[in-house]
C-alpha cells in the first residue's frame, strides 16, 4: 500500500515535471507548426532563432541587469524581427521551387547562427544566473518550484495571447486564410507576403521566451543548444499534427511528460531517443498527428 | 460471351458522401462503352475504384470472371486494364520517349540485378519495350517527338501521350478519363478515329466524357450516371431518348446534341 | 607538373581526397534515394554508422578479412534500409523525412548505449586498410552501378515514382516495393562508406554521424544537382574540400559556409547540375564547334 502510494506520488511528481518541460517545448512547437501550416516548410532555424533568444534573455540579465520579465520581452522583441529576416533573405527568394531547396537553405541559415553565436559568446556552455528564488510550494504530496510555477502561467499566457490573436484579429484571420489556400488568399486581397513575415514573427517571439525560460530552468545556453531541442519541437509539432495550433501544444506536453517519466523509469541514456520513437510509432498509425486532420488522396 | 469486365453493386463513401452508390455494369469485349453523368456523378471515381486506387466499402469488381475488388493499382495494371487520367498525369520532366517507356513496364520482367548485369535477357527485354513503345506512339501520332519533354507538349499532345502511354502496356481494356476535355473540334475528330483504331486492334474502350457528340457518334454502349446510381444504360439512341437521363442532365428539357 | 607531384606526395591531400572520396559513396546512395527516386531520406548518416560499427566489430573481434567486412557493412545497412522501409516508405514528402531523421537519431542513442560499440566513447584501434586507390575504384564502381540502374526498367520505375507517384502505380510499377530497393541499394552504399570511413580514420564514434552529417550528405547531393551523377561528384567535391578551401578564413569558415548554403539555393534552387543533361550540352558544343569551323 505504502509502495503504490509512493509510486503514485513518483508519478504524479515526474508529471508535473513533465508538464513543465513540455510547456517550453510547446512554446517552440508552436512556431514550427505555425509556419509548416503556413508554407509547409520544416524551418530547421527555428532551433537557432530560440537559442539566439535565450542568449539575449543572458546578456540582458547579466550585463544590463534588468529584471527576469523585460529580459523575457526583450528576447521575444529581438526574435521577431530576426525570424523576419530570415525569412525575406533565405525562404521568401526560393518559394515556388523544388522542396528541398528551402531545406537546404534553413540549414544554411542554422549553421551561419551558431557559428556566429560561437564567435560572439564561445562555444562553451554559460550560467544562467538564478534570477527567481527556490522557493517551492506544496501542493499535497506534490512540489511546485516558483520557476516551475512561473514557467507555466508565463506559457499558458503566451498560448492564450497567441490562440486570441489567430482566432479574432484581422491578421489571424490572414494566416489561417492563407494557411488554406495561398492563391485564393492573395485574391481575396490579402497581403500573403506580410501575414508569412507575421507568421514567422509570432512564432519566433515565443520561442525566445521559451529560450529565456529554458535557460532559467536548466541553468544553462550555449549556441548548440537549439539543435536538439529544435528537432525535438518540431517532433512535437507533428505528434499533435503540424499545422494545428491545439495540436502543437498538446504534442509539446505530451513529449515532455514521456520524456520525463521515461528517464524515471531508468531510460535517462535514452532521453533523447524517446521522442523520436514515439514520433515514429504515432505516424506509422496516424500519419496526421494525434489532431492533424486525415487526408484523402487526390488523383 | 462473358463480359470483360462486371461491376456488381459497387459502393464508396468519403466521409458522409456515398459518392457511388450500389452501382452494376458490365463491359463488353471490344466495344467502345462511354460512362456520362453531369458533374460530381461518380464518373472518375468509379474509374479510380476499377483500377484500384480507392477501395470500395462494398461491391464486387470482375475481370475476366476473376475478383478484382482491392487489388493495388499496379497488380490491376499487370492484369490488361490500364489508363489515363482527367487531369493527365504526365512524368512531365522526362522525355516522350522516356513516358510510353514507363507505360511499357509491364512487359518486362528485369529489376534491379537485371538492370546492373545486362544480361542478353535483359537487353532483349529492353528491345521488346522499346518496340511497344515506338508502335503505341505511332497509334496516336506522336512519332518523330520522342525526345521531347512531356510537359513542353501542348494539352492535346499531351493528352494523346496519356493513351500512348497506356498503350503501352499492352492493355485488354482501356480507360480513358475525359479524353476530349480541352481539345479543339479538328483534334476531337482525330482523337475519334484514334479510338477507334484502338478499338480496331482489339482492345476494348471504356471512357468518361462530357461531349456528348462525341460519345453518341462513338459508343456501343452508354451507362448513365446521376448522384452516384446508375440512372440508365443502353444503346446511345436508347439512352438519349430515356427521360431519366434527360431530366439528370437538363430538367426536362429534350437532350440536345451539339451542346458540349 | 611538380605542383601536381608535391600535391600527391603530401599525405594530408590524399588523406583529404580519400575522405572526399568516401563521402562520395555515401552521396552517391543518398541520391539514388533522394535525387532519382524522391524519397527524403535525412538519416542517411545512419547508415554510414551501421556499415562502419559492422565492418569495425568484425575486424577487431572475428579477424575475418577486410572485403569481407566490407561487403557485410554494406550488406547489413542495406538489410536495415529495408527494415526502416517497408513500414515508413508508405509515408510521403516531408513526414518520411522526418522518420529517417528519427531512425538516425535513434541509431545513434542506441550505439552510445551499446557495450559492444564502446558506448559514446566508441571504437578506437581499428586497422587503416582504407587507401585512395581502393575508394576511388569503389568511387567509380558505385558510378557505373547508378547509371546502369538508371538507364533500366527499374530505374525507370524509380524516375516515374519520383515524378508521379499515383501514374507510375497505374503504369503497374509496384511503387512500395520499388522505393523500399531503392532505399536498401542507397543504404548499402552509405554502408560501404562508413565501412571505408572507419578503417580510414580508424576511430568511430556515435557523435561521428549524427543528423548533422546526413544533412552535410544531403547538402552534397542537393547542392550537386538532385538526380545529377555528375552534379553529385561537383557537389561533393566543392563542398567537402570548401572548409580546406576557406582555411584563410579560419574560424570565419563555418559562417561563410552556412551563408553559401543560403546564397546556393537563392541562386540556384535545382543545384549546381539539377536538369543540366551534360551528355547534350557536350554534343551541343562539339556542334558549335563544327559549324564553327565550316
Amino acid at each position: 500500500m505504502e509502495y503504490l502510494w509512493n509510486l503514485g506520488q513518483l508519478i504524479a511528481q515526474q508529471t508535473v515535471n513533465g508538464i513543465t518541460l513540455g510547456a517550453t517545448y510547446a512554446l517552440i512547437a508552436l512556431g514550427y507548426t505555425m509556419v509548416y501550416g503556413i508554407i509547409q516548410l520544416i524551418n530547421f532555424a527555428h532551433g537557432e532563432v530560440y537559442m539566439i533568444g535565450a542568449f539575449v534573455g543572458l546578456i540582458m540579465i547579466t550585463t544590463y541587469e534588468v529584471n527576469f520579465f523585460v529580459a523575457l520581452l526583450v528576447a521575444a522583441l529581438v526574435c521577431a524581427p530576426l525570424a523576419m529576416l530570415i525569412e525575406r533573405v533565405a525562404y521568401r527568394p526560393l518559394r515556388g521551387s523544388m522542396r528541398l531547396a528551402p531545406l537546404i537553405s534553413a540549414l544554411g541559415v542554422s549553421i551561419f547562427l551558431q557559428t556566429l553565436m560561437t564567435l560572439i559568446q564561445g562555444p562553451n556552455p554559460q550560467g544562467f544566473p538564478k534570477v527567481i528564488t527556490d522557493t517551492v510550494y506544496l501542493l499535497g504530496p506534490i512540489k511546485f518550484s516558483l520557476v516551475q510555477v512561473i514557467i507555466l502561467v508565463i506559457a499558458a499566457l503566451l498560448m492564450v495571447i497567441l490562440n486570441l490573436i489567430v482566432k479574432y484579429t484581422r491578421t489571424g484571420k490572414a494566416m489561417r486564410a492563407t494557411s488554406q489556400d495561398y492563391d485564393t488568399a492573395r485574391l481575396m486581397g490579402i497581403n500573403v507576403n506580410r501575414t508569412i513575415s507575421f507568421t514567422f514573427a509570432l512564432g519566433a517571439a515565443l520561442a525566445g521566451a521559451g529560450g529565456v525560460l529554458v535557460g532559467m530552468y536548466y541553468g544553462s545556453v550555449h549556441p548548440f543548444m537549439g539543435v536538439t531541442v529544435g528537432l525535438k519541437c518540431f517532433c512535437a509539432a507533428v505528434l499533435g499534427g503540424i499545422g494545428s495550433i491545439p495540436g502543437a501544444m498538446l504534442g509539446g506536453i505530451f513529449l515532455g511528460v514521456a520524456e520525463v517519466l521515461g528517464v524515471a523509469i531508468g531510460l535517462g541514456t535514452y532521453r533523447d531517443a524517446i521522442a523520436f520513437a514515439l514520433l515514429i510509432l504515432v505516424l506509422l498509425f496516424r500519419p496526421t498527428g494525434l489532431l492533424g486532420r486525415p487526408i484523402q488522396r487526390k488523383v | 460471351m462473358s463480359p470483360l469486365l462486371e461491376m456488381k453493386n459497387v459502393t464508396i463513401h468519403f466521409g458522409g458522401l456515398t459518392a457511388v452508390n450500389g452501382v452494376s455494369m458490365t463491359i463488353e469485349e471490344r466495344q467502345i462503352s462511354a460512362l456520362i453523368g453531369p458533374n460530381g456523378a461518380g464518373k472518375s471515381t468509379i474509374f479510380n475504384i476499377i483500377t484500384g486506387i480507392y477501395a470500395p466499402n462494398g461491391g464486387h469488381i470482375y475481370y475476366r470472371q476473376e475478383e478484382i475488388t482491392g487489388k493495388k493499382p499496379h497488380q490491376i495494371t499487370g492484369r490488361g486494364i490500364a489508363r489515363t487520367f482527367q487531369n493527365i498525369r504526365l512524368f512531365g520532366e522526362l522525355s516522350v520517349l522516356e513516358n510510353v517507356k514507363i507505360g511499357g513496364h509491364c512487359k518486362g520482367r528485369a529489376g534491379l540485378f537485371g538492370a546492373l548485369t545486362r544480361l542478353p535477357g535483359v537487353q532483349k527485354e529492353e528491345r521488346l519495350i522499346m518496340e511497344k513503345a515506338r508502335a503505341a506512339l505511332a497509334v496516336v501520332d506522336l512519332t518523330g517527338r520522342e525526345k521531347e519533354l512531356a510537359r513542353n507538349l501542348s494539352y492535346g499532345d499531351q493528352r494523346r501521350l496519356e493513351i500512348a502511354r497506356a498503350l503501352a502496356s499492352g492493355p485488354q481494356l482501356l480507360l480513358l478519363d475525359e479524353p476530349a476535355a480541352g481539345m479543339n473540334t479538328l483534334e476531337k475528330q482525330t482523337l475519334m478515329q484514334t479510338v477507334q483504331h484502338i478499338r480496331d486492334l482489339g482492345i476494348t474502350v471504356m471512357l468518361v466524357e462530357h461531349d456528348m457528340s462525341f460519345v453518341m457518334n462513338l459508343s456501343d454502349h452508354v451507362d448513365v450516371l446521376d448522384y452516384g446510381r446508375k440512372i440508365a444504360s443502353g444503346t446511345p439512341f436508347e439512352v438519349q431518348q430515356n427521360p431519366a437521363v434527360i431530366e439528370a442532365y437538363l430538367g426536362k428539357e429534350p437532350l440536345d446534341l451539339e451542346t458540349d | 607538373m611538380e605542383a601536381i607531384f608535391d600535391f600527391f606526395s603530401n599525405p594530408y591531400y590524399i588523406q583529404i581526397l580519400t575522405i572526399t572520396g568516401v563521402y562520395l559513396i555515401a552521396a552517391l546512395g543518398l541520391n539514388l534515394i533522394t535525387g532519382i527516386t524522391g524519397q527524403f531520406s535525412f538519416g542517411h548518416a545512419a547508415f554510414m554508422s551501421i556499415g562502419a560499427y559492422t565492418s569495425s566489430l568484425l575486424t577487431l573481434y572475428l579477424h575475418t578479412p577486410f572485403f569481407l567486412n566490407l561487403l557485410l557493412g554494406g550488406i547489413i545497412a542495406a538489410l536495415f534500409g529495408v527494415l526502416l522501409g517497408f513500414p515508413s516508405l508508405r509515408l510521403t514528402g516531408d513526414y518520411l523525412g522526418i522518420t529517417t531523421l528519427g531512425f538516425g537519431e535513434i541509431v545513434r542513442v542506441v550505439f552510445i548505449n551499446t557495450k559492444i560499440t564502446g558506448g559514446a566513447f566508441g571504437l578506437a584501434g581499428i586497422p587503416r586498410e582504407t587507401n585512395i586507390i581502393l575508394v576511388y575504384l569503389i568511387v567509380v564502381l558505385t558510378i557505373i552501378s547508378l547509371y546502369l540502374i538508371k538507364n533500366s526498367r527499374f530505374g525507370r520505375g524509380l524516375v516515374a515514382i519520383r515524378e508521379d507517384e499515383i501514374a507510375a502505380e497505374a503504369m503497374g510499377i509496384n511503387t512500395l516495393f520499388y522505393k523500399v530497393e531503392a532505399f536498401a541499394v542507397g543504404s548499402f552504399f552509405a554502408g560501404i562508406s562508413g565501412a571505408l570511413y572507419a578503417h580510414l580514420i580508424q576511430y568511430i564514434s556515435p557523435g561521428d554521424f549524427g543528423f548533422s552529417r546526413s544533412f552535410e550528405i544531403l547538402n552534397f547531393v542537393v547542392i550537386g544537382g538532385l538526380g545529377s551523377i555528375p552534379g553529385t561528384v561537383v557537389g561533393t567535391a566543392i563542398l567537402a574540400l570548401a572548409p580546406e578551401f576557406l582555411r584563410f578564413v579560419q574560424e570565419y569558415r563555418m559562417l561563410i559556409y552556412g551563408a553559401l548554403m543560403v546564397l546556393m539555393m537563392t541562386f540556384r534552387p535545382r543545384g549546381l547540375l539539377g536538369g543540366v543533361d551534360l551528355f547534350q550540352v557536350w554534343r551541343n558544343f562539339r556542334h558549335k564547334g563544327l559549324r564553327e569551323k565550316i
